[in-house]
C-alpha cells in the first residue's frame, strides 16, 4: 500500500486532506506541529495516521517522513527547500504548491540530486501554479511555435454570509503580502522584466458570472519555468482582486507594515510583515451562510500551425457551491502526488507541471472534482 | 550642569519641537527619553544633554528630574503616562505642564489638585494646541462678555499632498474616534456617540471638511470653568482630511489600534505600539506642507446684547520646522507656557495647584508668543495684532 504524506494542515493543507480521504485508497499521513488538531482531523478515518513534523528542522524533518512514498509540502514555500532535503533523506517524492518565482528558481537546482536518489519532484501543482501551467503545455500542443502565453485568474464570490470578515483574503495572506511587495516578473521579447508591485491593474473581461475584474501582475512562478518549458517568447501572469481588498493591502503598504526590516519594541525585535499577519489574523473570519463562489483560470496561448497564427483560449471553470473554489488549488496537489504515487509519473528530478503532469488525465480527474476544462469556450470532452 | 526646564517625552514628535523651542531661546534642557538617536540635531546644542527615562518607573523619574535642578517639568509623553509623570513631579517638587489627557485622564489628573496646592506647585493641563491655544481663545472670547451660553470648538486640518502622515500620537486619535464623546448640553455633561458625524463645514485656507463630534478635555474644563458664567452648552468638533481619516479607520477596523497583547514568535506585543512605531517611520515627502484651523466660537451676551465671537488660529508649515508640519502649534504651546511660569508671568508658586490654560495663562502675551512664532490668531476674522 502507498503512502502520502501532508505536511501543514492549514486552510489548504485540509482540503488536501479531504481530497484525499475521498479518493486515494492508499495510507495518509497528516505531518504537523499542533497534534491535537491532527488527531482531530483523523478522526474516524481509516488509513489515516499522524505525526510530529516542524519545517524549520531538517533532520526532524526527514524522520517524519520515514516510510513516506509521496509527501505534499502544503506549508509556506519559504520552507519548500527545507522540506525538499528532507525528502532527498527519507527517499520520499516530493510536491508542493509553488515557490513564488524565486524559490521555484532555487528549488530546480536540486533536478541532480533528486534523479541521482530516483525521486520526482513536482513543483507548484494547485491553481496556479499548477492548472495554469498545465493548460499553457495543453494549449501548446495545437501549435508548432508557441509565441505568448497570457495567464488571467477572476474570481466572483456569490456566496451569502451570516458574518463578513473585515479582510476576506482568498489564500495566505503572507503570500498575498509578497505578491503585493515584490516585483512582478513577465517574460517579454525573450527577456525577463521585474515590474511594479500592483501595477498593470486594469479592466479584462472574463467569462460570465465572473465578468469584468480588474487583474494586476503579481510575481509567480509560472514565469520561471513556463518560458524555457515552451520555448515561448512572451508569458505574464495577472491575478484579480477586488478593489476593497487591493484599497487595504496597498495602504498597509504604503503606511510600512508590510515591510520585511525588524522594528524594536520594548527591548525585543520583531519582523514588520510578520506582527502585522499576527494582527490579520486575529480578525474575525467569515461565516458563511451559503458559499457560492466561482473563478476562472484564463490561459490564452498564440503561436503558429503550420504557418498560419492561430490563439488558443484554454480556461479553466471552478465553481464552489456549499465548498471554497479553493479546491482548485487542493485537488491538484491531491491528483498530481497520486499520479507519483501509483507511477503515472515516473520521470525522475525535479519538474514544473508542464514537464511531467499529462494533460488529459490530470483534466479528467479535475472534471471528477467539478473543475471543468473549456477550450476555445467549448467544454472539452 | 542645572537645566531650566526637564522635558519628558523628549524622543517624540511634540517633546522634540518642544525642546528645540526652548532651546532657540536661549535655555537649558534636560531631555528625557528612551531613544536618543531621534534627537541627534538637538544634542548638539551645548545646552542640551540627553537623559533615560522609563516613566512607568515613577521613583527613578522623579530622581532624574530633580537631578537635573530644574524648577519646570514639560510631559510631552503619551497622555496614558500622564499620572506617573505627575507623581514624579511631585516627588521632585517641580511644577508641570502637559498636552492634555482627553476627558477621562484630565478627570484623573484633577485629583492630584490637593497635593499640587500643598507643596506650593502648579500642574497645568492641555497646553498644546488643542487642548491649549483653544482654551485660552475661549478665555479671550469669554472674557468679554456679561455671560456666555455655548461654546463650539474644534479643529480642522489638511496637507498637500494628500499622503498620510501620522497627524498627532496614534493613541489619542484611536481613543477619540473610538471612545463615545462627552458633550456639555443644558448645564450638563452628557455621553454622546462615538465619532458622529457632525456634517460639512467651511475652514479657513482649508475649505470644506467633514466633521466628527469627539472627546476632548475642553469639554471637561470648560465646564469646571466657566459654568458660573451661565455657560449650557460645549461641542467639540473634529476635522480631518478624507484621505487621512480613511487610513484612521482602515488601522482600526483590521486591528492594529487594539491593545489585547499578541504573541508574534513567541514574544509578546500590544498592537497599538506596534502600529505607533511603523507610522512613526513615514517620511514626510519632499514639498509636504499642512495647514490646520484650531477654532473657538462663543455664544453669549454683552451689556444686554446677544453677541458671537468667532476666534482662529491659522497654523501652516512653518520654514525651518519643514518636518513637524503644522504639529509645531503643540510642541511650541506648551514651551511658551512653560517659559511663562519660569518667568513669573504665570505665578505658578501661588499654590494653584491643577488647573488648565483658560485660566492662568494671560492671552494677549501668550497670542503675541504664537505670532513671534509664525502661528496667526483671527478674530471675527481680522487678524489679532
Amino acid at each position: 500500500m502507498k503512502t502520502i504524506g501532508i505536511l501543514g494542515l492549514g486552510a489548504i493543507g485540509r482540503l488536501i486532506a479531504d481530497d484525499l480521504f475521498k479518493t486515494f485508497d492508499g495510507e495518509i499521513i497528516l505531518l504537523g506541529r499542533d497534534l491535537k488538531r491532527l488527531k482531530q482531523l483523523a478522526k474516524r478515518k481509516k488509513n489515516v495516521k499522524i505525526r510530529y513534523a516542524n519545517v524549520s528542522d531538517t533532520k526532524l524533518l526527514a524522520s517524519a517522513f520515514r516510510g513516506i512514498d509521496v509527501v505534499i509540502h502544503a506549508v509556506h514555500h519559504e520552507f519548500n527547500l527545507n522540506v525538499m532535503k528532507a525528502c532527498l533523506k527519507s527517499k520520499s517524492h516530493y510536491v508542493d504548491l509553488g515557490g513564488l518565482f524565486h524559490y521555484t528558481k532555487k528549488q530546480l537546482k536540486l533536478n541532480y540530486q533528486f534523479k541521482k536518489a530516483n525521486l520526482t519532484a513536482v513543483l507548484g501543482i494547485g491553481a496556479a501554479p499548477g492548472i495554469t501551467n498545465v493548460l499553457a503545455k495543453y494549449g501548446s500542443s495545437f501549435l508548432d511555435k508557441v509565441e505568448n502565453v497570457e495567464i488571467k485568474i477572476g474570481g466572483k464570490d456569490q456566496s451569502t454570509y451570516k458574518q463578513t470578515s473585515p479582510l476576506s483574503n482568498t489564500y495566505s495572506l503572507q503570500t498575498i503580502f509578497e505578491e503585493f511587495s515584490w516585483k512582478p516578473a513577465i517574460f517579454t521579447e525573450g527577456k525577463l522584466k521585474f515590474l511594479e508591485p500592483i501595477s498593470g491593474r486594469e479592466d479584462y473581461i472574463f467569462p460570465g458570472p465572473v465578468g469584468v475584474q480588474k487583474p494586476q501582475y503579481t510575481i509567480h512562478s509560472e514565469i520561471a519555468t513556463l518560458p524555457s518549458s515552451l520555448h515561448a517568447k512572451n508569458v505574464s501572469f495577472k491575478i484579480a482582486f477586488d478593489d476593497d481588498f487591493v484599497n487595504k493591502i496597498k495602504m498597509l503598504k504604503e503606511l510600512g507594515f508590510l515591510s520585511e526590516e525588524k522594528i524594536k519594541l520594548k527591548e525585543k525585535e520583531f519582523v514588520i510583515k510578520f506582527v502585522s499577519l499576527g494582527i490579520l489574523k486575529k480578525l474575525p473570519n467569515a461565516i458563511p451562510d451559503r458559499i457560492n463562489q466561482y473563478e476562472i483560470i484564463s490561459v490564452i496561448v498564440t503561436g503558429t500551425k503550420s504557418g498560419a497564427r492561430k490563439k488558443i483560449v484554454l480556461e479553466a471553470y471552478v465553481h464552489g457551491i456549499n465548498e471554497t473554489d479553493d479546491k482548485d488549488t487542493a485537488a491538484p496537489a491531491s491528483i498530481a502526488a497520486q499520479m507519483v504515487a501509483n507511477g503515472m509519473i515516473n520521470k525522475r528530478g525535479v519538474f514544473p507541471p508542464e514537464l511531467i503532469v499529462p494533460s488529459k488525465s490530470f483534466f479528467n480527474e479535475l472534471a471528477k472534482r467539478k473543475i471543468y476544462i473549456y477550450l476555445n469556450k467549448r467544454h472539452r470532452q | 550642569m542645572k537645566f531650566d526646564f526637564a522635558v519628558l517625552g523628549a524622543t517624540g514628535e511634540e517633546g522634540s519641537i518642544a525642546s528645540r523651542d526652548l532651546l532657540n531661546s536661549g535655555y537649558s534642557v534636560l531631555l528625557c527619553g528612551r531613544n536618543p538617536a531621534r534627537i541627534k540635531n538637538l544634542l548638539t546644542n551645548k545646552k542640551a544633554k540627553f537623559s533615560y527615562v522609563d516613566l512607568t518607573n515613577i521613583k527613578a523619574t522623579a530622581k532624574t528630574l530633580k537631578s537635573s535642578g530644574a524648577r519646570i517639568t514639560l510631559n510631552c509623553a503619551e497622555l496614558r503616562l500622564n499620572i506617573e509623570a505627575m507623581k514624579a513631579c511631585l516627588l521632585a517638587k517641580m511644577h508641570y505642564l502637559d498636552l492634555g489627557g482627553l476627558q477621562e485622564m484630565t478627570v484623573k489628573q484633577y485629583k492630584l489638585d490637593k497635593e499640587f496646592r500643598k507643596r506650593n506647585l502648579i500642574a497645568l493641563l492641555g497646553c498644546g494646541s488643542t487642548p491649549g491655544i483653544s482654551n485660552v481663545m475661549a478665555a479671550y472670547a469669554v472674557n468679554q462678555m456679561d455671560s456666555v451660553e455655548r461654546i463650539d470648538l474644534g479643529f480642522a486640518w489638511d496637507s498637500q499632498p494628500k499622503t498620510f502622515i501620522l497627524p498627532y500620537s496614534f493613541e489619542s486619535i484611536v481613543y477619540e474616534v473610538t471612545t463615545p464623546s462627552v458633550i456639555m448640553k443644558d448645564g450638563k455633561l452628557t455621553k454622546s456617540k462615538v465619532c458622529e458625524f457632525e456634517g460639512v463645514k467651511n475652514f479657513m485656507k482649508i475649505g470644506m471638511q467633514k466633521t466628527y463630534c469627539i472627546v476632548h478635555s475642553e469639554v471637561f474644563t470648560f465646564y469646571r470653568y466657566f459654568r458660573n458664567k451661565g455657560l449650557k452648552d460645549v461641542h467639540y468638533w473634529a476635522g480631518f482630511p478624507e484621505h487621512s481619516f480613511k487610513v484612521i479607520e482602515t488601522l482600526i477596523e483590521l486591528g492594529f489600534s487594539s491593545k489585547k497583547p499578541l504573541k508574534v514568535n513567541g514574544n509578546e506585543l500590544v498592537p497599538v505600539d506596534f502600529s505607533r512605531e511603523v507610522l512613526k517611520n513615514i517620511e514626510r515627502p519632499k514639498d509636504y506642507k499642512e495647514i490646520e484651523d484650531v477654532w473657538v466660537k462663543v455664544t453669549g451676551e454683552k451689556n444686554g446684547e446677544r453677541r458671537l465671537i468667532e476666534i482662529g488660529c491659522l497654523v501652516e508649515t512653518i520654514d525651518g520646522w519643514e518636518d513637524y508640519g503644522s504639529n509645531v502649534d503643540t510642541g511650541m504651546t506648551i514651551s511658551i507656557m512653560a517659559q511663562m511660569i519660569l518667568k513669573g508671568i504665570i505665578d505658578g508658586d501661588e499654590g494653584i495647584g491643577v488647573t488648565a490654560p483658560e485660566v492662568v495663562v494671560p492671552s494677549k502675551p501668550f497670542f503675541h508668543q504664537l505670532t513671534k512664532r509664525g502661528m496667526k490668531i483671527y478674530v471675527d476674522n481680522k487678524q489679532f495684532l
